[in-house]
C-alpha cells in the first residue's frame, strides 16, 4: 500500500477489483442516469424532469 | 479501498440529493410554475428549433400546462418526478465526484482533509455547472434561445469537458509549481481558468428573447446558483465529515487507548 499515494498507485491498487463486467456495469449505470438527467429530449421523460433540469441549470429546450 | 470511497461518495450524494429534492419541491417548482404563468400570454415555452413539434403533436401536452402535466407513469405528477430527479442528481454527483474521481485523484489534490473535499467540490461545480453556464446560463422556462436544442446540448457537453480539463490542468500546474512558492503555484493554477473564460467568449453567442421581467430572470438564476452551491457544499461537507470519522475510528481502534490528555494546554 506504500505505492498507493500517487494517482498511478491508486489505479494499480484498484486494478484487482476492476474486473471487466464490474467496470462495464458501473459505466453503464452511470451513463444511463447521467444521460437521462442531462441529455434525453424524449418528450415524456423530458417533461417529467423538466423542473429538475431548470432547477439544476442544465440546458433545456 | 475503492469500495469504501464509492460508499462514502454515495452517502454524501444521498445527503446532497435529498437536500436538492427538497429545494426543487419547496423553491424551484413554485418558481418554475410562476415563470410559466408569466410567460403564458406568449404561448409559454415553445422551442424555436422544431422540437416544439413534438409537444404540439402530443395534444395539449405543451409547456403552457405544466402544472397539470403528468409524468412518465401518468400517475405521479411531473413536479414530483422532478423532486426525484433532484435526488438522483445529487447521488450521481456524489458517486462520480467523490466516489470515482476522488479515489483516483486524491493524491494529486492539494491540501489535506476537508480542504481536499472542498477543492474536489469546487472542481466538480466548475465541470458540471460553472463552465457550461459561461456559455449557457440557466434560463427559466419561457425564454426563447437562438441556438437549437441540439447545438446547446453539444455546447453544454463540450463546456463540461473544457471545465474538467481546466480543473485537471490547474491541479497539475499547482503541483508542479509548488516548490517555487505558493504565489507561483496559484498563478499557474489560474491560467487554465482564464483560458476557460476566454473560450466562452469565442464560442457562438446564444441571444435570447423573453417576455419575462429581467428581475425575474435574475432571481431565477440566483436561485439556481444557490441550489447548486448548496449541493456542492453539502457534498464536500458530508464527505469531509465521513472521511474524518472514518479516520478517527480506525486510529482509536488501532491505538486502543485514548491519549492521556485530550485537551492540550495551548493557550
Amino acid at each position: 500500500m506504500a505505492t498507493a499515494n500517487t494517482v498511478h498507485g491508486r489505479i494499480e491498487s484498484a486494478r484487482p477489483a476492476l474486473t471487466t463486467p464490474r467496470v462495464a456495469l458501473g459505466l453503464a449505470l452511470l451513463a444511463i442516469v447521467g444521460f437521462t438527467l442531462l441529455f434525453v429530449q424524449e418528450p415524456l421523460v423530458h417533461d417529467s424532469l423538466h423542473n429538475a433540469r431548470h432547477a439544476a441549470g442544465i440546458t433545456c429546450h | 479501498m475503492l469500495e469504501s470511497y464509492l460508499v462514502r461518495g454515495l452517502k454524501a450524494g444521498l445527503v446532497a440529493g435529498v437536500a436538492l429534492g427538497i429545494f426543487v419541491a419547496v423553491l424551484a417548482n413554485p418558481m418554475i410554475a410562476a415563470a410559466e404563468g408569466l410567460a403564458g400570454d406568449h404561448g409559454g415555452h415553445h422551442a424555436s428549433d422544431g422540437s416544439g413539434g413534438h409537444h404540439a403533436g402530443e395534444g395539449g401536452h405543451g409547456h403552457g400546462g405544466h402544472e397539470s402535466a403528468s409524468g412518465v407513469l401518468g400517475v405521479v405528477s411531473a413536479p414530483l418526478i422532478s423532486v426525484a430527479g433532484g435526488v438522483f442528481w445529487g447521488l450521481l454527483l456524489g458517486v462520480v465526484t467523490f466516489g470515482l474521481a476522488f479515489y483516483f485523484l486524491e493524491p494529486a489534490i492539494p491540501g489535506t482533509g476537508a480542504i481536499k473535499s472542498a477543492i474536489a467540490a469546487a472542481g466538480g461545480f466548475v465541470t458540471v455547472s460553472g463552465a457550461p453556464w459561461l456559455v449557457l446560463p440557466p434560463q427559466p422556462p419561457g425564454v426563447e434561445q437562438a441556438l437549437s436544442t441540439d447545438a446547446r446540448l453539444w455546447l453544454y457537453a463540450g463546456m463540461m469537458l473544457a471545465g474538467l480539463s481546466a480543473c485537471l490542468l490547474a491541479g497539475y500546474a499547482y503541483t508542479r509549481l509548488r516548490d517555487r512558492g505558493r504565489g507561483h503555484a496559484l498563478a499557474g493554477a489560474a491560467v487554465p481558468f482564464c483560458l476557460l473564460v476566454g473560450l466562452a467568449f469565442v464560442l457562438p453567442a446564444n441571444p435570447t428573447t423573453q417576455s419575462l421581467p429581467a428581475a425575474f430572470v435574475a432571481a431565477f438564476r440566483a436561485q439556481v446558483l444557490f441550489g447548486q452551491a448548496i449541493v456542492w457544499t453539502l457534498l464536500a461537507g458530508t464527505h469531509a465529515w465521513l472521511s474524518a470519522e472514518g479516520d478517527g475510528t480506525t486510529t482509536t481502534g488501532a491505538v486502543g487507548s485514548v491519549p492521556s490528555d485530550p485537551r492540550p494546554s495551548s493557550d
